[in-house]
């Protein structure tokens, strides 16, 4: 394996340690050494791949958002219909609420909670952008096939990812009488309904 | 009485046109004007966006688009206010929209003169001439487009008026390079076509002074004179202005006798063996262009003219080489006192009428240019354009001869006839948009 | 020597190319040039007659207006008649303006009839094979003066004109009309304009400009030597466009806010990434006026 290759892997084991750690202790409690003692790696090494806590919180927002986005590109690559694309992305979503439910919770109990460690260098959704790109692109797709109806960007975007959002945190709080997955079906045919032509 | 028939096909008039004259005795008693192919620019229009207008018909013609630009944006307005939609221009929008139209008036003319007149003139009295007036004509229209362009962007073919003003956004930096402009095309006038000062020039009220004139104005008043030109070329002494401007203000004038007019009253129809549909003000024809601005306007030097000579061809030629120096002192007055720091657009971009009828009438260099635009959910369901052209060359009513057609009646050769059609400017794309 | 043997004939037009090209400031030098057999407006060696009789020579052929293979004629004679019979003999053609190149506005009279001499739209028309070794298309509604000056004496001087496939130069059609906007910092901040009649903002979002993928020299070669559509704070139109003109063309088309269409060869997606990042981001300057008075 070339040098470059480990560090590479080395580096993403880092980002899903923090992640886990920010996830379950909070971002505030949780430190550098928490992060390395994990890993059992230096402190010191550690600071060779981020420079910083909130650097690493930064890159962390920026690999979940990427990882999302990766699989709905997926999606957005294939042929389907934009009400079989819903459904798809629901299902990713909620599929990763639930198996790394510590990405999700990372985005809604850090990213959104903690803006000022994301001030500088993550405004606005320069770290979400690989999500938001393929969000993008899917509204994009089924306005220009004619299957969704032509709106302003953000009245769609809000009511999509707000509607999972809100989910995925009603989940986290343990309210939810039912699995998640029990609502795929219920939740991709609202909001086809919601953005249809 | 031997009747003679002979054709003329007549080139380099914004496209061609084929006469056919019917000779009576010697003298032309008849003419049928023939325009080539019917374009449909009304019919393109169908179904496109009322803005799309503003692009679509300044390609009706090459030489006044401007004008067409204008009218089209004038056209929604209308329709835009009758709907209840508030649209109040800033002066500054309004003066500058005059200004470019001005420009575009000069420029035309000015070809008219050097590319067309003196030509035609010095071949029909048979004077041999190796003067290149193209250049003359060339320079000056390339130095008056360019003050009309730091405005609107481009000529031809701009469409920078907008509904609710223009899109330009102009500073001190653009004023004054089209100030020296202006200064630099009436320098031109004054030095190679008048032979004299602007001021002076625009002073002269009676054909007493006319020998005042130098330059190549005051050669071709010359020719005219001397040839015996000045009487023939006499049509209905009837005109009509539909769109006040800084030439005039709008009205008709028959001889010299004023009264309003309203566009209500204006009829198209169609005519036989010509893709040109002519056109009539209660019936009657009317002259239109420079002659009719120079009469309604009441210009003492073109009323002096006119007691003389009524609507011969002398007056008609003067008139429109007179409205150079008229618009080219307007530019000055309207670039000195332009508000800059006024808005450039007043409506607002989310403010449209969706259902709306509306007319728009500019006064082009030919003459009373009128667009009818109506509009349902934002498209057009029916575009109607009445070029000057059609005013001036129809082939007229039974009642009464075209205006180009009787002002050629009586004439004792076709160069003479041509000639006379000449004077008018003809612009064949406009006719057959 | 003698001078190429100049001929500038018309079809469907509305005579735009011919006066933009009397525009020229150096007009009678390039015209020096060559000899002018006959021209729509300029006095010239021959007259209209004598074209249409097929008696005039003929070494450069400049074509106006857009191509009917039928119904058009001028004193009798079918105007595509004229045109194949000069096409034969000339050395060079070079289609002027829209319409003679790729049908243009007229061409949507008849669709299905009416056509540029050599393009119907993008789709070569079956006269373009017999034509191809000697065709210059200089497409735009008008031309510009100065993109004609340039082929004419290159021509003259004995050089080669490289072109695309579109048989456009590559020197006049390689940019495109976004190249040389005034407003490309409104561009590259997605700052749209907030009304017309500012100078401030971009016309890409909300306004149709079609600069980004309209090919042309625009503002890079200013009109009248002094300006461009953008810079006076009107869209581009695309006219130099196969495709022109489109309708809508004062509102762009987007699809839930994102543009239907995207600059020429940029991916959508690289197009969406760059577009979520500077939109994050408040710039101050673009905000504001340009120029402030009064301070």
């Amino acid at each position: 394996m070339k040098i470059s290759e480990k560090k590479a892997l080395k580096r993403e084991s880092i980002l899903q340690t923090a992640l886990q750690l920010f996830a379950t202790q909070g971002f505030h409690k949780t430190t550098i050494p928490d992060i390395a003692g994990k890993l059992k790696m230096s402190v010191g090494n550690l600071y060779n791949y981020f420079s910083s806590k909130d650097i690493l919180a930064q890159e962390i927002i920026k690999y979940t958002s990427e990882s999302l986005g990766e699989k709905i590109r997926e999606v957005n690559d294939t042929d389907a219909s934009a009400e079989e694309k819903i459904h798809q992305i629901v299902t990713i979503y909620f599929t990763m609420a639930k198996e790394k439910p510590e990405m999700i919770e990372y985005f809604l109990r850090v990213y959104l909670s903690n803006r000022e460690v994301f001030s500088d260098g993550c405004e606005g959704m320069i770290c979400v952008s690989g999500f938001i790109t393929e969000i993008m692109v899917f509204f994009d797709d089924g306005v220009s096939s004619g299957e969704l109806r032509n709106q302003d960007f953000f009245s769609a975007f809000g009511l999509f990812m707000g509607y999972l959002g809100g989910m995925v945190f009603l989940k986290g709080e343990e309210v939810l009488p039912q699995e998640i997955e029990f609502y795929i079906d219920d939740i991709s045919r609202n909001i086809y309904n919601a953005l249809k032509a | 009485m031997k009747k003679v028939e002979m054709k003329q096909l007549i080139e380099k008039i914004e496209g061609e046109a084929e006469l056919d004259f019917t000779f009576n005795d010697g003298e032309i008693d008849d003419v049928k004007i023939n325009f080539g192919f019917y374009r449909g620019i009304e019919e393109i229009l169908r179904e496109k966006d009322a803005r799309d207008a503003l692009v679509i018909t300044p390609r009706v013609c090459g030489i006044c688009n401007h004008a067409h630009l204008i009218a089209s944006v004038r056209a929604i307005e209308d329709g835009y206010k009758r709907a209840g939609v508030e649209v109040n221009l800033s002066s500054k929008a309004k003066d500058i929209r005059e200004f470019t139209l001005a420009c575009e008036l000069i420029q035309n003319h000015i070809k008219w003169l050097y590319l067309t007149i003196l030509p035609q003139l010095k071949r029909y009295v048979g004077e041999r001439s190796e003067e290149n007036y193209a250049i003359k004509a060339s320079y000056l229209s390339t130095t008056i487009t360019k003050a009309l362009a730091i405005f609107a962007g481009q000529w031809p073919h701009s469409s920078y008026a907008v509904v609710g003003g223009v899109s330009c956004d102009p500073t001190h930096l653009d004023v004054i390079q089209a100030q020296s402009l202006v200064e630099e095309s009436i320098r031109f006038f004054e030095q190679v076509v008048i032979g004299m000062d602007l001021e002076e020039y625009l002073a002269i009220k009676s054909i007493t002074q006319l020998s005042e004139i130098e330059g190549d104005f005051g050669n071709l008043l010359y020719l005219l004179g001397s040839n015996d030109m000045a009487t023939i070329g006499k049509s209905h002494d009837r005109f009509i202005v539909f769109a006040e401007s800084p030439l005039s203000v709008s009205a008709k004038s028959i001889g010299t006798q004023l009264s309003k007019v309203d566009v209500r009253y204006v009829k198209e129809s169609m005519q036989e063996n010509t893709v040109a549909k002519a056109v009539e003000y209660k019936k009657r024809l009317y002259e239109v262009g420079s002659l009719s601005r120079g009469m309604v306007a009441k210009r003492p030097i073109i009323k002096s003219l006119h007691k003389r000579y009524k609507d011969s061809l002398m007056t008609r030629v003067f008139a429109r080489v007179d409205e150079v120096g008229v618009l080219l002192k307007s530019c000055k007055n309207l670039l000195q006192n332009l508000a800059l720091d006024e808005p450039s657009c007043t409506l607002p971009l989310n403010k449209m009428a969706l259902h709306f009828e509306g007319v728009g009438i500019v006064e082009a260099s030919r003459g009373s240019l009128i667009h009818k635009t109506k509009v349902k959910n934002g498209k057009i369901v029916n575009y109607e354009i009445i070029t000057p052209t059609q005013w001036n060359l129809s082939h007229g009513t039974k009642e009464e001869q075209g205006v180009a057609i009787k002002a050629m009646v009586g004439a004792k050769s076709v160069e003479e006839a041509t000639f006379v059609f000449r004077t008018f400017d003809v612009c064949s794309v406009c006719t057959t948009q | 020597m003698s001078k190429p043997k100049l001929l500038w004939l018309q079809s469907i037009t509305c005579n735009g190319n011919t006066h933009s090209f009397l525009n020229h400031p150096e007009l009678f030098s390039i015209l020096a040039h060559f000899e002018l057999i006959h021209h729509p407006v300029l006095e010239s060696d021959y007259s209209f007659q004598e074209v249409i009789e097929g008696s005039v020579p003929c070494d450069v052929l400049i074509l106006e207006g857009s191509f009917v293979q039928e119904g058009f004629l001028k004193a009798g004679v079918e105007v595509s008649s004229v045109i194949e019979h000069y096409a034969k003999r000339a050395k060079d053609i070079i289609t002027v303006g829209t319409c003679a190149t790729f049908g243009g506005i007229f061409k949507q009279k008849e669709p299905d009839k009416i056509s540029g001499f050599a393009f119907d739209i993008e789709e070569k028309t079956a006269r373009y094979k017999e034509y191809a070794s000697k065709l210059i298309s200089l497409p735009g509604c008008p031309i510009h003066p100065r993109w004609l000056s340039f082929v004419l004496l290159m021509i003259t001087n004995g050089k080669k004109v490289e072109i695309d496939e579109l048989h456009r130069p590559v020197e006049l059609y390689g940019y495109t009309v976004h190249m040389g906007c005034t407003r490309n910092e409104y561009f590259e901040w997605k700052v749209d304009v907030k009304n017309f009649g500012l100078k401030e903002g971009c016309l890409f979002y909300e306004q149709g400009c079609q600069a980004p993928y309209t090919r042309g020299s625009c503002n890079k070669i200013l009109w009248n030597d002094t300006s461009s559509k953008t810079r006076v704070g009107t869209p581009c139109f695309g006219c130099t466009e196969p495709s022109f003109p489109k309708t809508s063309l004062f509102t762009t088309k987007t699809n839930m806010g994102i543009p239907a269409k995207m600059p020429l060869g940029v991916p959508r997606r690289a197009y969406l990434t760059l577009t979520g990042v500077t939109k994050s981001f408040k710039i101050k300057r673009f905000s504001e006026r340009l120029l402030e008075y009064d301070k």
